[in-house]
């Protein structure tokens, strides 16, 4: 082994990574999905053009907006409603919405107006096709809402500290694609460049949504005071981004897609060993990355929320932020493989939170080294998903012994131990979650306890009188599912969440904020332990901007005599 | 009405569950019926047919009794779920040379996608054959020569699975969106009813954890 090879750093194992509590620690990277679709619109030269604009002065219409890439176009059709207070939920069983969305394949003509007026506006109750790839909606922040008419209308700017205190002007509450209510299946555009990548069709819609929102906020005021209404100062413009409250339903995803959700993690846990095996590092680089550092200490000042636990979270991040900052004041970040001793320190000194701050910090100045592995953040589910029959018994079960051994080491027969049950209700189909011992839902749990699962399969193997996997699933067909997860996660080996989703202790919102974080959410702020709300695109250039910000727009801007 | 192949893949895995077979192999009859659906066959039909047939049926009266040269159901009918999923686990012998014949199994257009997978797991080249209709696949390819129109019988008496020499008939196309019959989606939904809790109110106010205004 010669000696480059010798000091490349591993990826981190998966032991470590697939933990809840670090799940639920993570931070958006240059590896996210919101950051590889801008980074595609500015270097393919992209053009987003509003082609319609049809809303009254009641904010009651439509508008259309095309984003034009190489060699197709893409159209946000957007509906915009009045919708009275008592109708504004952010749960799946709403009916109704202020704003409601589809991503069109194309150009629509008026015709595929007309029939898309009859159903988006419906939601899941409505009926899409093969021309539109997202449904989504959205409701208004109501008090900033109003706030930001009321002071375009008067001609002045929205106040500075209102705005910062929501950060959007609309939150959506679902944005479906592949497939859904009709929509087109991921397999009729993924062979596209910019359909390739994982939620890039929801990240278009998202950031085209952004677009209309600000536009539409803006015609409100002028609608309402046309003789004095002022539009916003364009670096106020970009703090807004667009919220998003997520529920339940997303944990699932991540278990339901164990080869995906390796895809993802895999980029980054090597993406963070490629930084971390630099044997040195220019001084430019150095203080890059200490101003990235600085400006990551402002975001974190600026992330709010009323729930005990994440407040906890960014209390521990702020001190994490002031402590890596004094340990930059005096680091040497350019020889002897200074990220790696940066990395082991953050190890040693920082919450969990601040360690996934610190990997997320460590790509920033690493573009030429790390973003080409957004190519392998995409995974063919169906490669990895027939199992191997012709494995010999005891190799599933040397397989489980290792993947599942936290699982092995847990007392199942603890009733906190698998205390709660995944299961989907029968309004709208709604994913939800239940106590074990005190409702009567344990005939439709989900299949999504895998530890659970592979504890109850290693105790059948125990004495299995079959030799292969296919004799054994034969005569056992419920163990077939945890079968064939240990075989991907045999593979893969980010692929399975290495904790208790079941546990009394088990909070949904950090798989949540796994899922949103690869997604590049920012200020996570959970409103309970299910269901929590995020900023999306904060900061970001609007189109015509996007030449000049490029990529560097996640992190807050340092203040101007700081820079 | 169109269907998304993901809808179809969605009704059919929850339909499978609901008519009692283990999870693992409900999800792959869902995607089995997205498969057919993909060629443009009556898998939703087929699906339909095959869970009502075998609603609460035992698990063991479904597959093969051994995994011999020749396979055969205590149920009298073999399950192509059942059957597909045990076939698609062996990949690794059919591409070695080994085959197998089978006793009466139902629709077994739906032991197609099964033996897709295998021959695309291993790179081998495998053929499914009944009543003069042959199924080739290979090189991502399937063939089909079926001059008897046998394709979508309800049951054949026999099915022979083996590596394949030559390919006949003609190359499939792939679809992107289902027709299915609106009588198979019916029956899929009531089957797939059963794998939803009924709606409580405790449930609905703490089971999403959320509050249900959003006026803030």
């Amino acid at each position: 082994m010669d000696q480059v090879a010798q000091q490349r750093v591993p990826p981190r194992d998966p032991d470590t990574v697939m933990t809840l509590a670090r799940l639920g620690a993570a931070h958006q990277t240059r590896l996210s999905f919101m950051r590889q679709l801008l980074r595609r619109l500015n270097r393919d030269d992209w053009t987003i053009t509003q082609t319609s604009f049809d809303i009254d002065a009641g904010g009651v219409g439509h508008a259309i907006y095309t984003a034009q890439g190489p060699d197709h176009a893409y159209s946000l059709v957007a509906f915009a409603h009045d919708l009275p207070a008592d109708q504004r939920s952010d749960r799946v069983i709403a009916t109704a919405w202020d704003a409601t969305f589809t991503l069109y394949d194309g150009i629509p003509t008026e015709a595929d107006i007309a029939r898309l007026r009859d159903n988006v506006p419906k939601q899941e109750s409505g009926r899409i096709s093969d021309r539109e790839l997202s449904l989504s909606r959205a409701n208004r922040s109501v008090r900033l809402w109003d706030h930001v008419v009321d002071a375009l209308s008067a001609g002045h700017q929205p106040d500075e500290d209102q705005v910062r205190a929501v950060g959007y002007l609309m939150r959506t509450t679902a944005v479906y694609g592949s497939g859904k209510f009709g929509a087109a299946d991921r397999e009729q555009t993924r062979h596209r460049p910019e359909c390739a990548g994982p939620f890039q069709i929801e990240m278009l819609s998202v950031y085209l949504t952004r677009c209309f929102v600000m536009d539409l906020v803006e015609h409100m005021a002028r609608a309402r005071s046309p003789g004095t209404a002022v539009p916003l100062d364009p670096a106020l413009r970009r703090r807004f981004g667009i919220g998003n409250s997520t529920g339940l339903g997303m944990a699932p995803f991540l278990v339901n897609h164990p080869a995906l959700l390796n895809a993802w993690v895999a980029a980054r846990e090597e993406a963070l060993a490629r930084v971390r095996s630099q044997p040195a590092a220019p001084e430019a680089t150095a203080q890059a990355f200490r101003r990235f550092a600085a400006r990551a200490q402002i975001h974190a000042e600026g992330w709010h929320s009323a729930h005990p636990m994440q407040i906890q979270k960014c209390t521990d991040l702020r001190s994490d932020m002031k402590a890596l900052m004094a340990h930059l004041d005096t680091a040497d970040l350019t020889t002897d493989h200074p990220w790696n001793r940066l990395w082991l320190w953050g190890e040693a000194h920082l919450s969990l939170e601040g360690q996934e701050q610190l990997a997320s910090l460590l790509m920033e100045p690493y573009g030429d080294l790390v973003d080409d592995l957004t190519q392998c953040m995409a995974a063919d589910e169906q490669a990895s998903f027939p199992i191997d029959g012709t494995m010999p018994l005891v190799r599933l079960r040397d397989i489980i012994e290792d993947i599942y051994a936290w699982a092995l080491a847990t007392d199942w027969t603890a009733r906190k131990a698998q205390a709660r049950v995944w299961y989907t209700s029968q309004a709208k189909l709604e994913p939800r979650l239940g106590e074990r011992a005190l409702e009567p839902i344990e005939p439709y749990e989900q299949p999504l306890g895998p530890g659970r699962d592979a504890v109850l399969a290693h105790a059948a193997l125990k004495d299995a009188p079959q030799s292969t996997v296919a004799e054994f699933l034969l005569a056992h067909p419920q163990h077939r599912h945890i079968a064939r997860r240990a075989q991907i996660a045999a593979r893969l080996p980010y692929a399975e969440i290495r904790d208790n989703t079941l546990s009394a202790d088990m909070l949904p919102v950090d798989m949540l904020r796994l899922k949103l974080s690869f997604f590049g959410a920012c200020h996570f702020d959970p409103r309970s332990d299910r269901w929590l709300r995020i900023n999306m695109f904060q900061h970001a250039p609007f189109p015509h901007e996007l030449a000049e910000t490029g990529d560097d727009w996640t992190l807050p801007p340092l203040p101007m005599g700081a820079q | 009405m169109m269907w998304s192949l993901n809808e179809i893949e969605a009704l059919s895995r929850k339909a499978t569950r609901g008519a009692g077979y283990a999870w693992g192999l409900a999800e792959e009859a869902g995607r089995a019926a997205r498969w057919t659906c993909a060629a443009g066959w009556p898998g939703a039909l087929a699906l339909a047919e095959v869970l009502t047939r075998n609603d609460g049926a035992p698990a063991a009266s479904l597959g093969p009794q051994a995994l011999g040269e020749t396979w055969t159901a205590t149920g009298g009918l073999l399950c192509p779920i059942a059957t597909g999923a045990t076939l698609c686990d062996l990949a690794a012998d059919w591409a070695a040379g080994r085959t197998v014949t089978t006793g009466p199994v139902a629709w077994p257009l739906l032991l197609v996608p099964y033996m897709v997978w295998a021959a695309d797991r291993t790179g081998a080249h495998l053929s499914l054959h009944w009543q003069g209709c042959t199924i080739t696949r290979g090189d991502g390819k399937t063939h089909l020569d079926d001059p008897g129109a046998a394709l979508d019988c309800a049951q054949t008496d026999t099915v022979h699975l083996a590596a394949a020499e030559a390919r006949h008939g003609t190359m499939l196309t792939r679809l992107y969106r289902a027709t299915p019959m609106p009588q198979a989606i019916a029956i899929l939904e009531t089957f797939a009813q059963r794998t939803y809790a009924p709606e409580t109110e405790a449930s609905r106010l703490t089971g999403a954890g959320a509050g249900l205004s959003d006026n803030d």
